[in-house]
């Protein structure tokens, strides 16, 4: 992302969510969505298919058992 | 010998000599105490101690040993030992800060986390709670809301991060034994700097529940301690799936206890030990690679191997991090950021706002990686590689210098604990001196999954070599 994206997605995404950055807060929240965004480039890098699974897993919630 | 000259031994020793009857359980806890009052103005590792509790558990602890259930109590592994945990773990009736200003305004919970449970079941004796970066997002534990814990080696230097406290507190002598939390990081970094042993057990290994989450996806807990038979101690004290009524840990695997205690003698004979190349040595500073090269060439390591995908998986981490974390904070994010940490409050801000599809992406990169990681463990059953990519910095130290890289400190100093916890493994991070000429550094021993009972036996093979220890700092 050139860092005009990055500055239109921020003020974007942050009003969307309600998110309100003060001025004193807006550069360093830009400096760091600049780092996480060189780190999303490094893991698009990565050829996955799309039967590639996530390392999430999720365990039913069975209810509790009755008391005999 | 004394309860003050105890309290420079090991937990294991603490406990013997409580079982022994050379000192009471209320005397070793007095003079931990007495210790904590005497050096925490300067260390700032405490920020609550609990000494009517500690005294009133270690007074119960003595009255059972001269009761009729007595030998029972004498075969308990902990006994009368002090410890003190990170303020992320529930302790009855105190606020559970998470390192915070906000949390204070919170209800304190009504029960004890599981793990201090389970420790207080095992004999020992909670002290306190200690300092830690805000939400357990950083790895310095400068903490501008309770002051910075200083490294008891150096009190000029930062203890590291975010178990800061944790660390500080075992390397201080005040307490033999904490706990703490690792996610990226945040067990392996303070035990690195603060030179005590810490182990980091594979991921859904311990029950969280009654913890403070940072990320629930990556959030480890385990223990810190003077010596790598104490690790073993209360690991094997905090094993074991969670029975009985109540909230459990979702993210723990509920396995039966697996117990290492016993087989810490067994030695290195026949372990075939890799030492991590590539990017591991490319992010270290020369004491690093000089601790790396004495633990490896003392366990007759010479074969080098890399970790494929290692970039990418410290960069899944990140992210997972930066996202999970922010979210699980969004209403306070919205409300009053100007209540949040300085150093990391901009790091969450802009985590919240991560495209979605970046962490799913994430996710599935974690999973690929772990599987390239698990071929390597097909030829090695141990991995070495450094905790931190240098010794201790200066408090207040913005950059520092990696292998002619000009880099923040603050993200930085766990960038070769990162790569490993994505994927969930066990590390015991030993204590190295000598490598620095004033300070320690740690090295992290790995192995796969759920073998935990490996990386602690070649620590301990390393402490009975005296290549690794952990000395009480003289803090004169």
């Amino acid at each position: 992302m050139t860092p005009q994206e990055i500055e239109a997605y921020v003020d974007a995404s942050s009003a969307a969510l309600g998110l309100r950055l003060r001025t004193d807060h807006r550069p360093g929240v830009l400096r760091y969505f600049a780092l996480a965004s060189e780190f999303a480039a490094l893991i698009d890098a990565v050829p996955l298919s799309e039967r590639d699974e996530p390392a999430l897993s999720f365990a039913p919630v069975s209810p509790r058992e009755k008391e005999q | 010998m004394s309860a003050e000259a105890l309290l420079k031994q090991d937990a294991s020793a603490m406990a013997d000599a409580v079982r022994g009857g050379t000192v009471s359980a209320v005397a070793l806890v007095q003079a931990s105490l007495d210790r904590i009052a005497a050096t925490d103005g300067r260390v700032n590792a405490f920020t609550a101690v609990v000494r009517e509790r500690a005294l009133r558990r270690a007074a119960q602890v003595d009255a059972s040993l001269a009761s009729d259930k007595g030998m029972r109590t004498r075969e308990l592994p902990l006994l009368g030992v002090p410890f003190a945990v990170k303020n992320l773990f529930d302790i009855a009736g105190l606020a559970t800060l998470a390192g915070s200003k906000i949390e204070r305004e919170h209800t304190p919970p009504r029960d004890d986390a599981a793990l201090v449970r389970r420790l207080e079941s095992a004999g020992a004796v909670l002290v306190g709670a200690l300092n830690m970066d805000e939400y357990a997002y950083g790895f310095t534990t400068e903490n501008s809301h309770v002051g910075p814990c200083h490294n008891p080696h150096d009190l000029t230097r930062i203890a590291g991060g975010s178990s800061g406290g944790s660390g500080a507190a075992v390397a201080a002598g005040q307490v033999p034994l904490t706990l703490g939390s690792d996610t990226n990081g945040s067990i392996r970094v303070p035990s690195s700097l603060c030179g005590v042993f810490g182990l980091k057990p594979t991921f859904g290994r311990l029950p969280r529940t009654g913890s403070f989450p940072f990320v629930s996806s990556l959030d480890h807990l385990g223990p810190f301690a003077r010596s790598a038979r104490d690790l073993a101690l209360a690991y094997d004290a905090m094993q074991g799936p969670e029975g009985g009524p109540g909230a459990h840990d979702p993210g723990c695997a509920q396995r039966a206890a697996e117990p290492v205690a016993g087989a810490l003698a067994l030695g290195t004979q026949g372990l075939r030990i890799g030492v991590l190349g590539g990017y591991f040595r490319q992010h270290a500073q020369p004491e690093a690679l000089t601790a790396v090269d004495a633990v490896a060439q003392a366990l007759g390591a010479s074969r080098t191997v890399e970790l494929p995908m290692v970039e990418a998986g410290r960069a899944a981490a990140f992210l997972i991090t930066n996202s999970e974390g922010a979210a699980l904070h969004l209403p306070d994010l919205r409300r009053r950021a100007q209540d949040f940490e300085p150093l990391s409050r901009d790091r969450f801000l802009a985590g919240a706002l991560l495209p979605a599809a970046w962490v799913a992406r994430a996710q599935r990169v974690r999973r690929r990686y772990a599987e390239q990681v698990a071929r390597v463990f097909e030829h090695f059953d141990v991995l070495l590689a450094a905790a931190t990519p240098s010794a201790a910095t200066p408090i207040g130290a913005e950059f520092f210098e990696i292998n002619g890289h000009r880099l923040p400190v603050r993200p930085n100093m766990g960038l070769l604990t990162q790569p490993i916890s994505c994927v969930g493994l066990p590390v015991c991070a030993v204590p190295v001196w000598g490598a620095h000429p004033d300070l320690p550094i740690g090295v992290q021993v790995i192995a796969a999954p759920w073998r935990e009972d490996l990386v602690l036996r070649v620590a301990a093979a390393l402490e009975s070599a005296g290549v690794v220890h952990a000395p009480v700092a003289a803090l004169a």
